[in-house]
């Protein structure tokens, strides 16, 4: 069961009330042709909001939906199509298909053009998942062109190029309204579920996300397919309002104009997509009038052929030149209007990591074209002490860092998670088998929420009917940022930043916790408030912290163990005090003059 | 297959693959500097095909249209970069994807409107579309010529990068943007030439298509940079040698395709490509010859 949260039913409801309102005025109080339109633009709602369940969510662009559409419109038509006018339209027809064909009510098509389009979503889903921007975007437009290409050739089934016709128009608004509601609902509650806020986490930056347990193929796979049978559904409604198409009709243009009206209102939000679809198909309406060379004012205007799409393309432009978030930026009209309060948690008693957890590195060496980084590195990190980890520039340490969390595996050797070699299992089990990170460069979500920053994380390792938000907010209480858990990440200072991450690796609930630097770029106020909390977590919940740092002080001061890297090699670990005595430390690390004197 | 059908299927995919391949190239070089998908490349292949054709009808000899065409489409190009993409310049991959596919469909609309919705002939000399008799073997002289043209360009284009300052200048822009702007070398200077660059190779591939199919239309370029974008990623979008690997290996398997296909299988003949070409990234989702990015975590 996805979690439905209120701030979501919220939402729907704030984006429903106006469409039911605009469906009911327009099927009893609008002239005809306005009433059509109404119904159009609740259509391309429906397309659009699929659309956006998988762009907005995963922040790749989709060329593809229009080919949703496509097999929506095909599959269901075929479905309902008069028996009368199939037999001479489509005489060759295959045997299987024929038997089912013709005359199904609209329900009984919808559900059938669903399941096909769900299949296609699955199987071309399975290679996109794994890509990710520009890369994915074109795989989408090569799904268009399967698509497109598939029905032109299938001509015995879909009349190739030619119109298929005597499809029922059964459309109207009160058929379309239904529809879009549930689509919108589907969109805005999908967007707060795990697997939107996930996805949502990826878009903004797809390495923290995997550091914070989201399993992203997985979770793109699902935004497409889900997007997949939002649009599908808006393709069957179309077929069925207009009666008669041609495969034409789901290519380009479309997919043009369904961008236009995506982007305008704001690829990242459902309220953008009904706002911006509503301002397009107004404005195309407009633009199809003056297309035929109208007189306005007296004056005569040629005919312009593709007026609609100079218009559509300059809105695209216009949106990419001057207000790229769109209308409605990125929050959520109801997130605006009506945030959910912020419940205050009490950093739970937390019982801590237990006694037979374990982190050890043996042996690891990691060698790139000959160079060798890092050459048999061993020593353990124990829980609910401090391990340092220092070395001049160039020691290893980053490339000890990425064997360790598994993001690159080390070429020879391994590092044993609770028994468990990090390298075999994939990079986003890691964290939640109890191994947090921090990143030397900030890697937050930065256009979400200081808390939803932290519930991605909470949400990865929560059992069923645990409450994410709740684990959230104590998480930041241990780092003392309840007070911003509304801001955007991005606005705020430098260290409540590196605190973020910290509370964010936090709410995995880890037995380790691996810090990059964490007091990087710190004015000594800030530094002193992270040395507070880090005492703080390794107190209260027994958790066992590597820290990687060039700021020595900080190190000696924090530090129960130290382990001491040079060119690779592992050349020291003992306590501070035995560092700060050993000989070949000083000679490696502060250098050969200062050791003599 | 008799030897002679066999070369000439061979000669048809080299020159097939070779177009995709100038085609993907240009792709990759304004990728590779400045992340843009340039949708627009299409209409800059098209743009060459209209200067050529109104150089002819204008009474230039073939030589001085063909240069014509090219010189055309370099100006386009440096146009498209000043003009709509440079407002962009530095915004997300999404940003400037959405920017050149308005900025293409516009394109397009004028040529419909300025020009004409229909396909205009050229006339093509008839020395370049007729069948060479190399002993027993026919082979068309259009092919040939393709090839030898790819391959003029894909060297000119190598000596460019490896042997002068400006080439060398893109290959480092191409690593670290930031860093050689840091080293004094001026971004615009950089992002023009990535630009002239694939203007250039956008209008040989145009000045090849145009010269196999003898006519041109708004919607020329579309699909053969639709196929380019597939040949780009297949080949791990931003390197060069792979948008070329791409580039050809989408020319066979079309080729290939369309010799084997059963006919009642032909008209899926660009399905079963783009599908094909798309379960290579099942297993190499970065791409044949993926660039080596090295991200610091």
């Amino acid at each position: 069961m996805p979690r439905i949260g209120i701030q979501a039913v919220k939402g729907t409801i704030t984006l429903a009330l106006p469409l039911i309102a605009l469906a009911f005025v327009a099927e009893f109080f609008l002239p005809a042709a306005l009433a059509r339109l109404a119904t159009l633009y609740l259509i391309y709602v429906t397309a659009v909001v699929g659309m956006q369940i998988y762009s907005g969510n995963s922040g790749i662009i989709s060329f593809g939906h229009a080919g949703f559409m496509a097999v929506g419109a095909y599959g269901a038509s075929l479905l309902t199509i008069q028996p009368a006018v199939m037999s001479t339209s489509l005489p060759d027809l295959p045997v299987w298909l024929a038997g089912i064909a013709g005359g199904q009510p609209l329900l009984v098509g919808m559900l059938g053009a669903l399941l096909v389009v769900g299949v296609v979503a699955a199987l071309f889903g399975l290679p996109l998942s794994r890509l990710g921007g520009a890369a994915a975007s074109i795989a989408t437009l090569g799904f268009l062109v399967i698509i497109h290409v598939t029905l032109v050739a299938s001509a015995d089934i879909t009349r190739g190029t030619q119109t298929f016709f005597g499809v029922p128009r059964g459309v109207s608004t009160l058929t379309a309204l239904p529809v879009a509601l549930i689509a919108v609902a589907v969109a805005r509650i999908y967007r707060d579920t795990r697997g939107g806020l996930s996805l949502r986490a990826a878009r903004e930056d797809e390495i923290a996300a995997r550091a914070s347990g989201v399993n992203v193929v997985r979770q793109r796979f699902l935004a497409w397919v889900l997007g997949g049978l939002v649009s599908g559904a808006a393709g069957v409604l179309l077929a069925h309002f207009l009666g008669a198409f041609s495969p034409k009709d789901f290519h380009f243009n479309l997919t043009f104009l369904l961008m236009a009206m995506l982007i305008l209102g704001g690829i990242s939000t459902v309220s953008g997509a009904v706002g911006g679809t509503a301002l397009i198909v107004v404005m195309v309406d407009l633009l199809r009038r003056l297309e035929g060379g109208a007189e306005v004012f007296g004056l005569q205007l040629p005919q312009v052929f593709g007026l609609t799409d100079i218009g559509v393309g300059l809105v695209i432009l216009a949106v990419m030149y001057r207000l790229r978030d769109g209308l409605f930026g990125l929050r959520e009209v109801d997130e605006r209007l009506f945030p959910e309060p912020v419940v205050k948690a009490t950093p739970p008693a937390q019982s801590g990591a237990s006694d037979n957890v374990s982190l050890a590195i043996e042996g690891v060496g990691c060698r790139f074209a000959g160079l060798v980084a890092l050459d048999d590195v061993s020593f353990a990190v124990r829980p609910g002490l401090v391990t340092g980890l220092i070395g001049p520039n160039g020691a290893g340490k980053s490339t000890l860092i990425n064997a360790i969390s598994g993001v690159v595996p080390p070429s020879s050797g391994r590092v044993l998670l609770n028994g468990t070699d990090t390298a075999l299992v994939p990079v986003h089990e890691v964290p939640t088998r109890g191994l947090g990170r921090t990143f030397q460069n900030i890697r937050l979500f930065r256009n979400l929420t200081v808390l939803e920053n932290v519930i991605v994380a909470a949400d990865a390792v929560a059992g069923p009917g645990e409450d994410s938000r709740a684990a959230a907010m104590a998480a930041l209480a241990v780092v003392g940022m309840q007070d911003l858990a509304s801001r955007p990440a991005t606005s705020l200072p430098y260290g409540a930043q590196r605190r973020l991450e910290i509370a964010r690796a936090l709410a995995l609930r880890p037995s380790f916790l691996l810090l990059d630097e964490p007091a990087a770029g710190m004015n000594p106020a800030e530094t002193d408030a992270l040395i507070s909390v880090l005492r703080q977590i390794q107190a209260a919940h027994r958790i066992g912290l590597l820290v990687v740092e060039h700021d020595l002080k900080l190190i000696m001061r924090l530090c129960d163990r130290i382990v001491v890297l040079n060119k690779g090699q592992m050349i020291a670990e003992g306590t501070p005090e035995e560092i700060r005595a050993n000989p070949a430390v000083i000679e490696a690390y502060i250098g050969k003059r200062r050791a003599a004197a | 297959m008799s030897m002679d059908i066999f070369l000439q299927q061979l000669l048809n995919a080299l020159s097939l693959g070779g177009t995709y391949a100038l085609l993907a190239l240009g792709l990759a070089v304004v990728f590779s500097i400045i992340g843009l998908i340039n949708f627009a490349h299409g209409e800059l292949m098209t743009v060459t095909g209209y200067a050529i054709c109104f150089a002819l009808i204008w009474g230039l000899p073939f030589p001085l249209a063909v240069i014509a065409g090219l010189v055309v489409a370099i100006a386009a190009a440096l146009l498209m970069e000043r003009i709509a993409f440079r407002p962009v310049r530095g915004a997300s991959g999404t940003t400037l994807l959405l920017t050149s596919f308005a900025v293409s469909a516009i394109l397009r609309v004028l040529f419909q409107n300025i020009i004409s919705a229909r396909p205009i002939p050229v006339s093509i000399p008839s020395s370049m579309s007729g069948v060479v008799t190399i002993g027993p073997l026919h082979l068309g002289m259009i092919q040939l010529i393709s090839i030898v043209v790819t391959l003029v360009m894909l060297l000119g284009l190598n000596l460019f990068l490896h042997r002068t300052m400006a080439g060398r200048a893109m290959r480092a822009a191409s690593e670290d943007f930031a860093v050689l702007r840091l080293m004094g070398i001026r971004a615009n200077f950089v992002v023009a030439t990535a630009f002239a660059i694939s203007g250039l190779l956008a209008g040989v591939a145009g000045l090849l298509w145009v010269a196999q199919r003898g006519s041109v239309d708004p919607l020329m370029g579309a699909l053969p940079v639709l196929k380019a974008f597939i040949a780009a990623i297949i080949g791990g979008l931003g390197s060069l040698s792979g948008a070329v690997a791409g580039g050809f290996l989408l020319g066979f398997i079309e080729v290939i395709l369309q010799a084997y296909l059963p006919d009642s299988l032909l008209p899926y003949r660009d399905a079963f490509a783009i599908l094909l070409v798309i379960a290579v990234l099942l297993f190499r989702p970065q791409g044949l010859l993926a660039r080596k990015t090295l991200v610091k975590l």
